[in-house]
């Protein structure tokens, strides 16, 4: 999996993907993400930033644009090749199988990519100590903080050159959100490009280096982090969007 | 008393070999397959034509064996229907339920109604309506434990042959499904089938692996009723009662909970005759049915879905 | 060969009733399904009640078996009605909390035992010789022959657009309008709670007593009724009729039990034609492998049906 120098990690081109043909939900949104970089993408209610990643994953049906992961096109790739390629994608809700243990959800990732259990495990685990000392526990047992590693960690095995998350913050309090999203950093720091899809834009600023900025189905921003936290554009397009009625419902 | 168990658990092993594949077609496949019935009637005249053809080959293909009633031209029979009721499951995917998932689960079942209706059907018109037997050769029950004890209890060879063979195929399924990596992918797809995708699981490789081994299953359950009972080209349609009974009743998903629920809706059966006669039998298994909904729908060891 | 009118006539009144009490049932079932999502799949199980019902009452007194209470036959069919009613509120007050394909088994299984009871309690319904001399209305008057053979084809006629109206009105009235949101939006039918379960039962008990009609009105004009006539084959006839016309639609209903019925007397016909004098009773189940296989067909490539919604009750946004 020989990728291109210089290429940036992944590239989305005038993405156009939704669940029904006529109905899209990303409406030609188009953003580069360079490698090691940590990228957000915020952005209102119903803006279509989770089917965007879904579509890059593989989850959601794509009907125009491409999208380019270091240099390979994977806008036809099916979900279940994805980690092949390099690109891993948590979910955001039942990101882990509850009937099985830590150990198993682990194992299980590391034998569908036909590779070494311990030389997969063993640095996930040195990741995650807390998820070693648990290991043999069920997952659904698990906190929500510890079952958020848990998902990252189910990514890692498969060795990514980008890993995807959908709102990692969800459901999480604050405390364990920084924890998570330490570990993001860490992540990051060990050579894995980070994207996210966040609602909690104080959090997800603070951790990436850049980000964008959705709203129905395109980007409208995209800078780093430090300019969008001056930015007085991004309060007036959340702003004027969430007071009185929703998001206009164009229909397209 | 005791007899009333021994046969009721060989009803039962048949009940479960083809509640097993039920229950992982509807945990995987997620829907409930009113054609899987028909899939234990091919396989068991399948075999019985198999078996007639290696017999005509080499007639001592018949010789029972030791104390069975069947010959080694039946054990071979056998496999070769594993094999045809394997691709039959898998061809009716192809043919019809593949074009249809996108519609959702009712049109399946529907279609699945269909299905069993015109295999049920073809093999009626192929075969006749007249009860069939692998072998004339009669069995003598070996007295395990005199009347004075428990009522008794007496089987015969075959039977033991069955319950055994049961054991082995069960615990090799198990084996197969927690140990190799197909058969965590298929569990892991019935537990959820999205993060299965992310995870790097082919989804169409596992429904095909669900209705292949759902086949085999059915055609052993199949031979086994047949040679413990008789074939009839009905013996599907009114085995699909008690498979679903068991099926729910164990907990959809859940491979021990198919055999325990095939155990009990077959000691059900089998205590039904003593009280009600032998006419209401598939009632027993309606009965085991409702209780298990009104009580406890998830099932025994039901999983998470 | 000079067609014989009157015969031809005979024939098409037979068909036509047959079809006509067909589509009664399948509006009862097109209520189920089509405007409330209860998937039932022991449909014969609840015609062969009504049938059973209302012969059994009607009849004369007969020798070791309940009923031949002699009753008038039009109470006849209003009693079937109202113990399928009945039987339908037992059914659905355990089962409809159910998922919907744990439905499907229970209705199913219901059928199974109805039938088994029919074929064995000779005390009840006369075992598998099954009820005979069910009195046809209006014989009286009208003596055996052709005329009485239209009559009831009016009957049936008026029945059945009876039915379709009353339905109508029924599906536009502010209950018709409940059910239609319980369909739409399953999120507005859980808060809905009690109400939506009490609609969704009466749905059901209408569907069921519609069922029980049907069933009476095919015992008094074919005059016996044993219990294969009310086989798994008969429930999927049905559902191949509500799935030709299109669910949730009663003309479509009302069409496809018209059309599945002459499609199926058309290819017993063919089939008959075809096969050697030897070989009928092995052709016939030939005739059941043809209508599941075009079932099959129009799910892969009309799921609507002629006139029909999507089968699907409620899409799912993801």
């Amino acid at each position: 999996m020989s990728a291109h120098p210089n290429s940036p990690a992944l590239q989305i081109e005038a993405l156009q993907a939704g669940y029904e043909p006529g109905l899209l939900i990303v409406r030609g949104a188009s953003l580069t993400v360079q490698s090691n970089e940590i990228f957000a993408i915020l952005g209102p209610n119903g803006a279509g930033k989770s089917s965007l990643v879904k579509a890059v994953a593989g989850l959601v049906p794509i009907s125009g644009g491409r999208n380019l992961l270091a240099g390979r096109d994977i806008t036809r790739t099916p979900a279940h090749q994805m980690v092949f390629q390099g690109l891993a994608f948590v979910p955001q809700t039942e990101n882990v199988f509850v009937n099985l243990s830590v150990a198993e959800n682990l194992e299980l990732a590391a034998a569908v990519m036909k590779a070494d259990r311990r030389e997969r495990l063993d640095p996930v685990y040195a990741m995650f100590p807390d998820l070693h000392r648990q290991r043999k526990l069920p997952a659904g047992q698990l906190s929500g903080g510890q079952r958020q590693m848990l998902a990252v960690a189910r990514a890692l095995i498969a060795r990514p050159s980008l890993l995807i998350l959908d709102e990692p913050s969800a459901g999480l309090s604050p405390k364990l959100v920084d924890q998570v999203f330490a570990k993001l950093r860490e992540v990051r720091d060990s050579g894995v490009t980070v994207l996210l899809v966040e609602q909690n834009v104080k959090a997800a600023l603070a951790l990436a280096d850049r980000a964008a900025v959705l709203v129905e189905g395109r980007e409208r921003i995209v800078a780093t982090s430090a300019e969008l936290l001056g930015d007085a554009r991004i309060a007036e397009l959340y702003l004027g969007r969430h007071t009185g009625r929703q998001a206009s419902k164009e229909t397209t | 008393m005791l007899q009333i168990i021994a046969d009721g658990l060989i009803i039962g092993s048949v009940v479960s070999l083809g509640a097993i594949g039920l229950s992982m077609t509807l945990s995987i496949v997620r829907f409930s397959n009113f054609s899987h019935g028909e899939l234990l009637g091919w396989g068991a005249y399948l075999a019985l034509m198999a078996s007639t053809g290696l017999t005509a080959l080499n007639a001592g293909l018949a010789a029972p064996i030791g104390p069975f009633s069947f010959g080694w031209g039946l054990l071979i029979a056998l496999v070769v229907s594993a094999g045809l009721t394997a691709l039959l499951a898998l061809g009716l995917d192809t043919v019809l339920f593949k074009r249809l998932r996108k519609q959702g689960a009712i049109t399946l079942v529907i279609a699945s109604f269909g299905a069993a209706l015109a295999l049920r059907n073809l093999l009626l018109f192929w075969q006749g309506g007249v009860p069939r037997y692998y072998t004339q050769n009669l069995q003598i029950a070996i007295p395990l434990l005199p009347r004075s004890v428990w009522g008794g209890l007496r089987v015969t060879p075959d039977q033991l042959f069955v319950l055994t063979l049961t054991l082995v195929t069960v615990t090799g399924l198990h084996l197969f499904l927690s140990r190799s990596t197909l058969g965590r992918s298929m569990r892991a797809t019935a537990i959820n089938p999205g993060l299965a995708r992310v995870t790097g699981i082919d989804p169409e490789r596992v429904l095909r692996a669900t209705w292949l081994i759902g086949g085999v299953l059915a055609a052993v359950a199949g031979v086994f009723a047949g040679i413990t009972v008789q074939l009839r080209p009905t013996m599907g349609v009114d085995l699909l009662l008690p498979l679903f009974a068991a099926v729910i009743l164990g907990g959809i998903g859940s491979i021990w909970g198919a055999v325990l629920g095939g155990l009990i809706v077959g000691l059900a059966e089998s205590a039904s005759v003593t009280v009600v006669g032998a006419e209401y039998r598939s009632a027993a298994a309606f009965a085991v049915l409702i209780a298990i909904l009104m009580v406890r729908p998830t099932g025994l060891f039901g999983e998470k879905r | 060969m000079m067609p014989d009118l009157s015969g031809w006539l005979s024939y098409g009144s037979f068909f036509l009733v047959f079809a006509g009490a067909f589509a009664i049932i399948v509006l009862g079932l097109n209520l189920q399904w089509g405007f409330t999502g209860l998937f039932n799949v022991g449909v014969a199980g609840f015609v062969a009640i009504g049938a059973y019902t209302s012969a059994l009452l009607t009849t004369p007194e007969t020798a070791g078996r309940l009923g031949g209470l002699n009753w008038p036959v039009a109470v006849g069919m209003l009693a079937a009605m109202g113990v399928t009613g009945l039987v339908g509120l037992l059914v659905g007050t355990l089962a409809l909390r159910l998922r919907q394909d744990y439905l499907a088994i229970t209705t199913f299984g219901i059928a199974v035992t109805i039938q088994l009871v029919a074929n064995n309690a000779k005390g009840l319904t006369g075992g598998p010789f099954g009820v005979q001399f069910i009195p046809k209305p209006m014989q009286a008057w009208l003596g055996t022959g052709l005329p009485w053979t239209l009559a009831y084809l009016l009957m049936t006629l008026l029945l059945l657009a009876v039915v379709y109206v009353a339905l109508e009105k029924l599906v536009q009235s502010p209950w018709g309008r409940v059910l239609r949101a319980i369909r739409e939006d399953e999120d507005a039918a859980s808060s809905l709670g009690k109400r939506s379960f009490a609609v969704r039962l009466q749905s059901f008990v209408i569907g069921s007593m519609l069922m029980g009609l049907g069933g009476a009105v095919y015992a008094h004009f074919v005059g016996f009724i044993a219990p294969e006539d009310f086989l798994p084959i008969l429930t999927f006839q049905l559902w191949a009729m509500l799935i030709v016309g299109g669910s949730g639609n009663n003309r479509g209903a009302i069409a496809g039990a018209f059309l599945v019925w002459g499609f199926w007397t058309a290819a017993g016909g063919l089939l008959r034609g075809l096969v050697s004098q030897a070989d009928q009773a092995r052709a016939a189940p030939l005739q059941v492998v043809l209508i599941g296989v075009l079932i099959a067909l129009m799910l892969v490539m009309r799921p609507r049906g002629l006139m029909g919604e999507a089968l699907a009750v409620a899409k799912s946004r993801t």
